[in-house]
């Protein structure tokens, strides 16, 4: 004997009821932020942000002596300097140092904004990034060969939020 | 990405209303230079949906704080060498999803005492709170909600994390298989077997 297994239309109201209430919650749960993120999002963000990036020491030097400074706050501070340059944003920096944590090399990806001439544009992103380094590492910092700085057009956008 | 998903930027406008948000990948590529402001934009934008996958996916609010607390660092430390292959947002899932299975594991290793874990009723209720205005019909959402919540505690880890990350969070069939680690054909029956157990379950809610 054999089980008839054709819905009969109770069953099929209940499974439509079910679909249904599913898309509905799944709906609510979409719109839905829980209270837990609301108490906790300023902490943790917080938290995150005081967290140490391991990054290597680069060597500067001022007045008294010698001094070394972690290569992302080199990378942080040259972020700001290239994209306060109208028309181009940093994309990717990446520093290289020798033996002594002296800086070798440091490589410049930008963005570019669509229309004004590249060459002018990297020339400017060169000045800032030279007159950041000398800022921030003193003595150490490039003078002219000591360091040389590579800037690399990556992209074109002619998006405004993308390159201010 | 879909205007309408919930992990959709929604942020101000950065440069005027006319401009639209700064996206996702652009603050990315500014956290990864060190720019703690855009970490923080980014982290505002997409730290609800976060928060949402792996409260469900722990079914426990210390869990889930510690858990994200985690996944936040991860993503701090780690976005320099993000070579942004995937969305972000798909990482941030990633790094999550990771964190919560090594909580899972640990759980395994601890043996149930048997006890029932403390619940605080008014936590539970604000958890629950949908930000609508109509008392009566905020009465059923959070109703509505526990029951969907009730229903996915039913499911496998996976079929969870398939089910939330599509139908909540809508990830693609490929971007899901890279945050649980198979395959889109795969992520295909994990969702459907997921979406039956629901709606299975939620026939009966009144």
């Amino acid at each position: 004997m054999t089980e008839d297994s054709t819905p009969t239309p109770g069953r099929e109201r209940s499974t439509r009821r079910g679909s249904t209430r599913a898309a509905e919650a799944t709906l609510l749960l979409r719109q839905h932020t829980d209270a837990g993120w609301t108490a906790i999002e300023g902490t943790v963000i917080a938290r995150a942000l005081a967290a140490f990036r391991p990054s290597a020491p680069v060597r500067g030097r001022h007045d008294l002596g010698d001094f070394l400074v972690a290569s992302d706050v080199v990378v942080a501070r040259l972020r700001e300097a290239v994209d306060a340059v109208r028309g181009g944003a940093a994309q990717r920096i990446t520093c290289s140092t020798g033996e002594r944590d002296e800086l070798e090399q440091v490589t410049i990806q930008l963005v570019a904004a669509y229309g004004p001439p590249l060459l002018d544009l990297a020339d400017a992103v060169h000045v800032v990034a030279l007159a950041c380094l000398q800022e921030l590492l003193g003595t150490l910092a490039p003078t002219g060969e000591q360091v040389r700085v590579h800037v690399h057009i990556g992209d074109v956008s002619d998006d405004p939020r993308v390159v201010s | 990405m879909d205007p309408d998903s919930p992990g959709s930027s929604t942020a101000e406008p950065a440069d005027g209303p006319e401009a639209g948000p700064v996206p996702d990948e652009v603050l990315t590529r500014r956290a990864a230079l060190g720019d703690k402001a855009a970490f923080a934009e980014l982290m505002g934008r997409l730290g609800p949906g976060l928060y949402r996958y792996l409260l469900r996916l722990l079914d426990d609010r210390g869990d889930a704080d510690d858990c994200v607390q985690e996944t936040l660092l991860a993503a701090w430390k780690g976005l320099p060498g993000f070579r942004g292959e995937s969305s972000v947002r798909t990482w941030l899932f990633v790094l999550g999803r990771h964190e919560a299975q090594a909580v899972l594991r640990r759980r395994a290793r601890v043996p149930a005492s048997g006890s029932v874990p403390v619940v605080d009723v008014h936590e539970a209720a604000a958890d629950l709170r949908d930000l609508r205005a109509d008392p009566e019909g905020d009465t059923i959402s959070v109703e509505l909600l526990a029951a969907l919540d009730a229903s996915l505690l039913l499911l496998p880890e996976r079929q969870r994390s398939v089910w939330i990350l599509r139908e909540v969070e809508d990830l693609s069939y490929a971007e899901i298989a890279e945050v649980v680690q198979t395959t889109p054909a795969a992520v295909r029956g994990l969702l459907q077997r997921a979406r039956t157990t629901i709606a299975t379950t939620l026939e009966d809610w009144r």
